[in-house]
């Protein structure tokens, strides 16, 4: 089986793919010649369907993050990966449920069509209009960047890019496409777009399921496979061919590998099992020579333990995957075997020795999924867009299936997947679901790979539906609310239009401008922008539309305490410190109790809210 | 105009959102109980060991849950229960109440989820 190079008629298969993308942008464009431009660019006219708005919700919240770094956890950390998104069982219906009726209902009673724009009209304050379309902004951008990445790595790894250059040209690629399709077509291409793409992602996971168990036993051998793997560690360094698994032969006791600076006298590597102080059991140490002086190659450590058989009674040696051994090692801190039982149950074991998924956590994630999801404008915008209430509740149903069918069943692929593709590292697991889809089913046979493209095709069309309606959240945020409704209320139906498709397209080089350099597991740039618009979005809304007590300068309180106690707490990472998990709990719980509690203190401070407003959005008229 | 009742002279309330707000209370209490019983069984029944989080700042929740070394689990208990490929603690924790989950929102959408009308687009009365 050659899983080297993609198969051609996988990549003629995903291209026939790209152009009926581009064939419904051309149909949904036509639609903007009839109706109120505005209103039908940036929400489809207010008249999505069952199955339409189903899809569109559904496509949004499945970003690459659900099929690019959820897989990627999976893949590495292993069946905890089930708690970690537990939640799910439950999003569709608070997601779409709680808030969905009521804030369509609102968004009616003005005319609003962005989420700003209803925060603007319930608590009439320009103020709160402009700081939530400017957090938009700031957290939008961020996750279009991981977005793009992941489009990037899934065209580099599809048309066999080299990886010199691979990752720009895969990005310019994704980027071409994802642009010109959501600019020319507006929301109807994009919720047209994502009802194919969810069909696709369902699909591509229904029959990858099966295809992948059944290459490690069946169902019933799954678990037997894992728990007969050796315990392992993939060292990873910076540059690049340097990747090594270390694998544990069967009851040797060691802790960990470590390379570390040797003395400048030595000439060449050692290996050496040396005692840590605090640690139980011997650690592997690598020695290495002064790199200026003497590299060291990763093949180098492989003949050195092969040719030692003290050593190779101990340890075996792997080359990490698209790795040819030839780069360079450097000092690095102690990285522990993984045993093949932290694959299986909980809490999942870090190879820094950390636990990744301890209680607190464990509570946050259930909040994170299932609450947030109610705070995304990205997701709110479609809840003001559907039809009649009907419509809100057949689609709940259809997303609690379609949910159902993705995320537990990918826990089961990436488990197996761990098995047919071993030894990626940490920071390549991104690649996990591509790699597994195109050039593992893709080697399989003509009618694989077929199939293959299908599955590359849905995590492809997962980040595209979330970029379209990311940009098109954008474009909205700076043409409607700052630049209608602030700068230029006069402003005429042509200028808006092309304004819309200048900033749709200028927002989209500039993310690809950003996204040029590549950043480690995308998933956490995913659950920081979530944790942001909740923190922001979520109590201003929810209490706006289901407490008249609410007042303006509570709204722009729990707003603003909402996004300052994200911001504070994420502040250590940008330099390369840990995230605040105060109490072990992820910074949202903190944000969502500040802002809840900014919201109400304040409010109860400053109320009474206007009668008139009481009135308008509360009393039957 | 509000529409007042005869009796206390008081604007009548919105029926959509007393509607929607007695829904979102079932919605939200349906998600607390599920996070109950998911950490709960997850934790207490899947995890072999119940440290405390060394990345937390400032004392950890694992501390105060209190020492759980008891419910740590053996890896040889490992059950995978009807074959599926599923470890138990994964199986009783997450899948069982997920099949729940999906019964309970298609009876809340169709028998407790009320219908509403949502009233006029005032975007569209503007635009005629």
């Amino acid at each position: 089986m050659n899983i080297t190079e993609t198969n051609p008629v996988t990549i003629v298969t995903f291209l026939i793919y790209i152009l009926g993308v581009f064939v419904l942008a051309g149909i949904s464009h036509r639609f903007l010649r009839t109706g109120g431009f505005m209103g039908e660019y940036f929400l489809g006219g207010r008249g999505l369907r069952s199955w339409s708005l189903a899809f569109a919700f559904a496509a949004t919240a499945t970003s690459g993050g659900s099929f690019i770094g959820y897989p990627a956890l999976i893949y590495t950390y292993g069946w905890v990966l089930a708690f970690w998104i537990a939640s799910y069982m439950i999003y569709p219906l608070c997601a779409m449920g709680v808030l969905g009726k009521r804030l369509n209902q609102v968004a009616r009673k003005t005319g609003a069509i962005t989420i700003p724009d209803v925060l603007r009209d319930r608590f009439e304050s320009p103020a709160l209009g402009l700081f939530t379309t400017s957090t938009i902004l700031l957290f939008t951008t961020c996750n279009l960047v991981a977005q793009f990445k992941a489009g990037a790595i899934i065209v580099e790894e599809t048309f066999n890019l080299p990886e010199s250059w691979g990752y720009s040209v895969g990005l310019v690629i994704f980027a071409t496409v994802v642009i010109i399709y959501t600019a020319y077509g507006g929301f109807r291409a994009v919720v047209w777009t994502d009802v194919l793409q969810g069909v696709v992602m369902g699909i591509g996971v229904i029959i990858l399921l099966p295809v992948i168990v059944n290459q490690v036993g069946g169902f019933g051998m799954l678990v037997q496979r894992l728990q007969e793997r050796p315990p392992q560690v993939v060292t990873s360094l910076p540059g690049e061919n340097n990747d090594l698994a270390y694998l544990l032969n069967p009851d040797v006791e060691l802790e960990g590998v470590v390379y570390r600076a040797g003395p400048s006298s030595l000439v060449a590597p050692r290996v050496e099992v040396a005692s840590v102080a605090g640690m139980d059991r011997p650690v592997l140490e690598v020695l290495l020579p002064p790199a200026e002086t003497v590299p060291t190659r990763a093949v180098q450590i492989i003949d050195l333990i092969e040719s030692d058989s003290r050593l190779s009674s101990l340890v075996s040696l792997k080359l990490a995957y698209e790795n040819d051994g030839s780069g360079q090692l450097q000092p690095q801190a102690l990285m522990r075997f993984i045993h093949p039982e932290a694959y299986l149950f909980g809490p999942g074991r870090r190879s820094d020795g950390l636990p990744f998924h301890p209680l607190g956590l464990a509570v946050s994630y259930f909040l994170m999924w299932a609450i947030t999801a109610m705070g995304q404008p990205g997701m709110m915008v479609r809840l003001i867009a559907f039809r009649d209430s009907r419509t809100l509740k057949r689609a709940i149903i259809i997303v609690t299936f379609y949910f159902s069918l993705i995320y537990i069943p990918l826990v089961f692929i990436f488990t197996a997947g761990s098995l047919l593709l071993p030894y990626i590292p940490a920071e390549s697991a991104d690649k996990a679901m591509v790699l597994l889809a195109a050039r593992v089913v893709g080697s399989m046979g003509f009618g694989y790979a077929i199939l293959a493209a299908v599955f590359v095709a849905a995590p492809f069309a997962a980040v595209m539906s979330t970029v379209d309606s990311f940009l098109l959240m954008i474009s909205s945020s700076i043409v409607r609310d700052i630049y209608q409704r602030t700068m230029n209320p006069n402003v005429r139906e042509k200028t808006i239009r092309w304004a819309s498709y200048v900033t749709t397209t200028v927002v989209g080089i500039l993310v690809t401008v950003m996204a040029s350099r590549t950043i480690d597991f995308l998933q956490y740039i995913v659950v920081f922008t979530s944790s942001g618009f909740a923190c922001t979005f979520l109590a201003p809304t929810f209490l706006g539309i289901y407490w008249k007590g609410m007042t303006k300068e509570g709204a722009i309180s729990s707003a603003a305490g909402g996004l300052g106690v994200i911001l504070l707490f994420f502040l250590p990472t940008l330099w390369d410190a840990g995230r605040v998990n105060l109490m072990g709990f992820h910074p949202v719980l903190w944000g969502l109790i500040a802002s809840f509690g900014l919201g109400i203190i304040v409010s109860r401070l400053t109320g009474p809210a206007p009668r008139e407003i009481i009135d308008r959005y509360f009393h039957e008229s | 105009m509000a529409e007042y009742s005869e009796v206390s002279k008081q604007p009548r309330d919105d029926p959509l959102y007393l509607n929607a707000w007695r829904e979102a209370k079932l919605i939200l209490s349906i998600w607390f109980t599920c996070l109950i019983y998911t950490v709960g069984v997850c934790y207490l029944y899947g995890y072999l060991s119940h440290e405390p989080d060394p990345a937390a700042t400032g004392p950890s929740v694992g501390v105060l849950a209190g020492p759980l070394d008891a419910f740590n689990r053996a890896p040889e208990s490992l059950q995978v229960p009807f074959g599926i490929g599923m470890p138990d603690w994964v199986f009783y924790g997450v899948g069982l109440p997920w099949l729940i989950c999906i019964i309970v929102t298609w009876w809340f959408c169709l028998f407790y989820f009320v219908e509403d009308d949502l009233g006029p687009d005032l975007r569209k009365e503007e635009t005629r």
